[in-house]
């Protein structure tokens, strides 16, 4: 079994080492010509967009109105890809919801940790509450600031959902959520599906185009469809037509789907304990 | 010269602690072992211009991951059979 592992690994590997050949040169994503396409959309030079990275490279600014190229490749020309990555992680957290929700729903509710004088858990040390206590709103900045300048800065829905999730975990760790469970998992559960209801609903908005076309893309700076400046450049925040929408909705999705499953296991990690006897 | 060496020197500890992942039979010190791997890809991920990933990889793979597989490892055996 160890030996198997071991093979899988170097496969693996050796599949990436490969892969690696067909990369762009690292800081260098458009070869040795950094030209980029002027505003009147006439291409300098068309035998050189010959991949279809080049062509995102070249025109993701222009078409999308995002700064980051990244973004406009994950929202824009592979929207549905994202949705479908989005399902996934949907049907995920379903599953895990269908095994572990009796045990969430049938658990007594009553066993509250914290210190009723304090509000802090009683069976931390207080370096780990405190700790907590200063950091948990910093993380959840950060991962909101991440989902909100996803198209201007590296980040996005994705990333930023994960970072607030993991502040979720940091406060299921130090024992700040132990009652109310049930109601804890309802709210998230149905946020969760608000996520993914807002993005099919905004590709449905688009249907005159293609499904999850960005209709609102350089049209009018009230409508998040500011355009701006080509080239490097710090852009603006109402840029980018339904990309911080899409955005937005994606990182709803993340952060309450990977909570849930967070949540769904501690529950039951909990009851373990509970069953030991350990908690009074 | 210098940062390239750093670079290969980090590819090695991904390596290197990719295979301590596989090779330890505490499966606590596995998950850490894990943990490092992400933690360390995080940092070649930003020298190689790739923040995105370098972001998801460190909030899924060095937290999210590590968190979930040790309350997994607390609800069953700690020892690999």
């Amino acid at each position: 079994m160890k030996i198997a592992s071991f093979l899988s690994l170097f496969l693996i590997a050796g599949f990436l080492f490969v892969g690696i050949n067909r990369l762009h040169p690292v800081g260098q994503p458009l070869g040795n010509q950094n030209v980029f396409i002027d505003r009147t959309g006439e291409l300098t030079d068309i035998t050189y967009v010959d991949t279809m990275d080049d062509y995102y490279l070249r025109n993701g600014q222009r078409e999308t109105g995002s700064n980051n190229i990244v973004a406009s490749v994950v929202f824009d020309y592979r929207g549905f890809d994202t949705m479908g990555e989005a399902s996934v992680l949907f049907l995920v957290v379903t599953s895990i919801s269908m095994l572990l929700y009796p045990s969430i729903r049938l658990k007594r509710d009553t066993v509250d940790l914290r210190d009723p004088r304090t509000g802090f858990p009683m069976d931390m040390t207080r370096i780990v509450s405190n700790g907590t206590y200063l950091m948990f709103p910093l993380i959840l900045a950060f991962g909101a600031y991440l989902v909100i300048h996803g198209h201007l800065s590296p980040g996005g829905g994705f990333q930023g959902g994960a970072v607030m999730a993991s502040g979720t975990a940091l406060l299921i760790i130090s024992s700040y959520i132990t009652s109310h469970l049930h109601r804890t998992y309802n709210i998230f559960s149905f946020f969760e599906s608000l996520g993914l209801t807002i993005f099919i609903g905004l590709g449905f908005a688009g249907i005159g185009v293609t499904f999850l076309s960005n209709f609102l893309a350089n049209t009018s700076p009230a409508f998040f469809g500011r355009v701006i400046d080509l080239g490097p450049n710090s852009g603006y925040l109402n840029s980018a037509g339904l990309l911080p929408f899409l955005s937005l909705a994606i990182g709803m999705e993340v952060f309450f789907g990977l909570s849930i499953i967070l949540v769904s296991m501690f529950h039951l990690a909990r009851k373990e304990k509970d069953e030991k006897g350990m908690i009074k | 010269m210098i940062t390239s060496v750093i670079f290969i020197i980090l590819c090695i500890v991904i390596i290197v602690t990719a295979m301590l992942t596989l090779y330890f039979r505490d499966l606590l010190a596995s998950v850490v072992s894990y943990s490092v791997m992400s933690l360390v890809l995080t940092v070649v991920f930003l020298h190689l211009d790739a923040p995105d990933v370098a972001i998801a990889e460190a909030g899924i793979g060095a937290a999210l991951t590590t968190c979930i597989f040790v309350i997994a490892v607390r609800l069953t055996r700690r020892r690999e059979e």
